[in-house]
């Protein structure tokens, strides 16, 4: 049987005091191995939050280069099969049976166009995206006009420790969910 | 000038602003729909009429194969180029003015490429024909050719179009999920579906940043090479006054000339109906002119340098069709063009003019006009002296191929007025994050003046000590 996920959902004014909470939490953590896991939400990027969430291990950038390679390749196969095929069927005296400088306008958007659509698979890996958001009933939507949420997953006796953190750092409403 | 100062926005109203633009717009929104939609019923009879009766009411006829179509074609394409610069060459130059207005300017560029992509199977005449550009051979075993720079625009075409549509709905995802919190009924259940579930976790943003700026670094070199491609359509070819080497440069240059235009006038008339005075402001479009004029002085040189190096070739064609340009039938049009696109941008040079919102539509539209006219100038003109004296002829577009032209701009309008309708035209993140920077900037300066002041102080009192 899957084990419940107990978290708390807390909602901060501005940035400043969600960070303030992060770093109070991650010194609890240290302290007392309190949290599983520490999500923070965001009307807009923070890059800043790596500092002190840890860096996000995301290499979209491999995607990008092997979708870009894989394109390269399969558009020149293409070019160079249709010239083959060509050849055998419609013979034409001296031409090249594979023409090079249009087959690199062709591997050109090739490269192009798979670079990007992995890249965009990357994004989608790497983001949890598309999800469903029934199981997050607890998301608060004032989240996406000015607000900052963190959202804190722990074992159900640490719950007082953690919401006495979001309490000293100010924040507007906790939120107490078990999945 | 509007004194409205953009860091003082809060978030809140940034996005009660933007959302009440999908409720709300003036009157003259749907006026102006209403003429789009019946140009686009005018585009689509013109067109029946066509395909019944064959290309030879447009009228095309020999030399003239080439037409308003092709012209049309390579005018929507450069369109395009506009969202490029917005969205990618300024973001990775870090220009925060364009993010009020880039989110249009992408949608912009899809729309042109949907609609640049229209000509092509009008001008076909046998429009069933059109999947002969897909990659796959047919009975015979003959695939399609490959050397052809028409195939090589269908590729870069349908990349460009793919690309762009991704880039705009994922660079959507957040403002769709405000979308999303504050909707009702179908619009809800559309903004969901769109936003994919986004929450604005810090992993999302990460991913999302990432992504944006590695496809911003891909948009580059596709947009230039698209319309290098769209070049070639006529520099591979030995006609004269199309075989030229600086072509796909000089198509580039007009492409983003053509598209910086569209976004001055697509910026003032959103300006109006959706009420984005405070979003859309005077030094925003003082920054645009500026690049605008700074583009149009690149497009001057190179379409001199283009009239220079045919003059000092000495090729007897090429020079003939140089001096038909100027002083032959399609005079008109080249003096047009020159008035449109080379005069009348200088009046940007004045910051006065810069800051007069409708001034600027104004002459926006001429500059798309001296575009479009260079367009028609670039295809025509050499199609009615080329190296076989005996076809020339001039022939000038006719009721359908206007009426097809005119259907193009109220397609495109309508599809993009119908898009800012329904979803938000300004970017609501990326402002919050232009006003999140700017208020940080400017209190960082007052602590930093505060802390100058004081450092003065404690020196003149140990002066005076």
């Amino acid at each position: 049987m899957r084990r419940k996920k107990h978290l708390l959902f807390a909602t901060f004014e501005d940035f400043d005091k969600a960070r303030d909470a992060v770093t109070e939490l991650k010194m609890l953590d240290l302290k007392e191995m309190v949290v599983d896991e520490i999500e923070l939400y965001s009307p807009i990027e923070h890059p800043e939050v790596e500092e002190i969430l840890g860096e996000f291990h995301q290499p979209i950038q491999r995607f990008t280069f092997f979708g870009a390679l894989t394109g390269a390749l399969c558009a020149f196969l293409l070019v160079a099969a249709a010239g083959q095929a060509m050849f055998t069927v419609q013979p034409q005296g001296g031409k090249p049976v594979i023409p090079i400088p249009p087959a690199i306008v062709i591997t050109y958007e090739g490269t192009i166009l798979f670079g990007v659509l992995c890249t965009l698979a990357a994004f989608f890996i790497y983001a949890g995206l598309p999800r469903r958001m029934k199981k997050y009933s607890h998301y608060d939507q004032r989240v996406s006009e000015d607000h900052i949420a963190i959202e804190v997953t722990m074992l159900p006796e640490h719950t007082d420790k953690v919401r006495k953190a979001f309490e000293n750092c100010g924040a507007l409403e906790i939120r107490e969910v078990t999945q | 000038m509007s004194t409205y100062s953009m860091k003082d926005i809060e978030w809140a109203k940034i996005n009660k602003d933007v959302l009440a633009s999908l409720e709300s717009p003036r009157a003259l929104f749907w006026v102006v729909l209403a003429v789009c939609a019946l140009l686009v019923l005018c585009g689509v009879a013109a067109e029946v009429y066509q395909y019944n009766e064959g290309l030879g009411v447009a009228p095309m006829d020999r030399p003239h194969f080439w037409q308003l179509y092709i012209s049309n074609f390579v005018f929507w394409i450069g369109m395009s180029h506009s969202g490029t610069l917005l969205s990618a060459i300024l973001l990775l130059t870090k220009a925060d003015w364009r993010k009020p207005i880039y989110r249009f300017a992408e949608a912009m560029t899809l729309f042109s490429i949907l609609t640049a992509a229209i000509f092509p199977v009008i001008h076909l005449g046998r429009v069933w024909n059109m999947y002969w550009v897909l990659p796959y051979p047919n009975e015979r075993g003959i695939w399609p050719n490959f050397r052809s720079p028409l195939l090589w625009d269908a590729a870069a075409i349908t990349t460009y179009a793919t690309r762009s549509a991704l880039f705009l709905s994922v660079g959507m995802s957040p403002a769709l999920a405000i979308c999303q919190d504050n909707a009702r009924g179908w619009r809800k259940k559309l903004y969901t579906a769109l936003s994919m579930g986004w929450m604005g976790r810090a992993s999302e943003w990460m991913a999302f940043r990432k992504t944006y700026v590695l496809i911003a670094c891909f948009l580059v070199p596709l947009a230039v090479s698209v319309h290098s491609i769209v070049a070639s359509d006529f520099a591979m070819s030995i006609m004269p006054d199309w075989h030229i080497t600086s072509f796909p440069p000089y198509f580039v240059a007009g492409a983003l000339y053509s598209g910086c235009a569209a976004i001055i006038t697509l910026f003032v008339m959103l300006r109006y109906l959706f009420k984005f005075e405070a979003y859309m402001t005077t030094e925003i479009m003082d920054k645009t002119a500026k690049l605008t004029f700074a583009i149009a002085m690149v497009w001057n040189f190179l379409n001199l340098g283009e009239y220079a190096s045919i003059w000092y070739s000495n090729d007897m064609f090429e020079k003939e069709v140089l001096l038909q340009k100027f002083f032959g039938p399609y005079a008109p049009v080249v003096w047009g063009m020159l008035i449109c696109a080379t005069v009348a941008p200088f009046a940007m040079a004045f910051e006065k003019f810069r800051h007069n919102m409708w001034a600027m539509f104004w002459l926006s539209l001429v500059l798309q006009l001296g575009m479009w006219l260079e367009r028609f100038q670039i295809v025509s003109p050499p199609l009615a002296s080329n190296h076989e004296p005996w076809t020339w002829a001039v022939v000038w577009p006719g009721t359908v191929q206007l009426t097809l032209t005119a259907a193009s701009f109220g397609w495109f309008t309508m599809l993009f007025l119908i898009f800012c309708k329904v979803f938000p035209s300004v970017s609501m993140y990326e402002v919050k994050e232009m006003v999140f920077h700017r208020r940080h900037a400017s209190s960082r300066a007052e602590m930093e003046d505060i802390g100058k002041i004081k450092d003065e102080v404690v020196r003149s009192e140990e002066g005076l000590a």
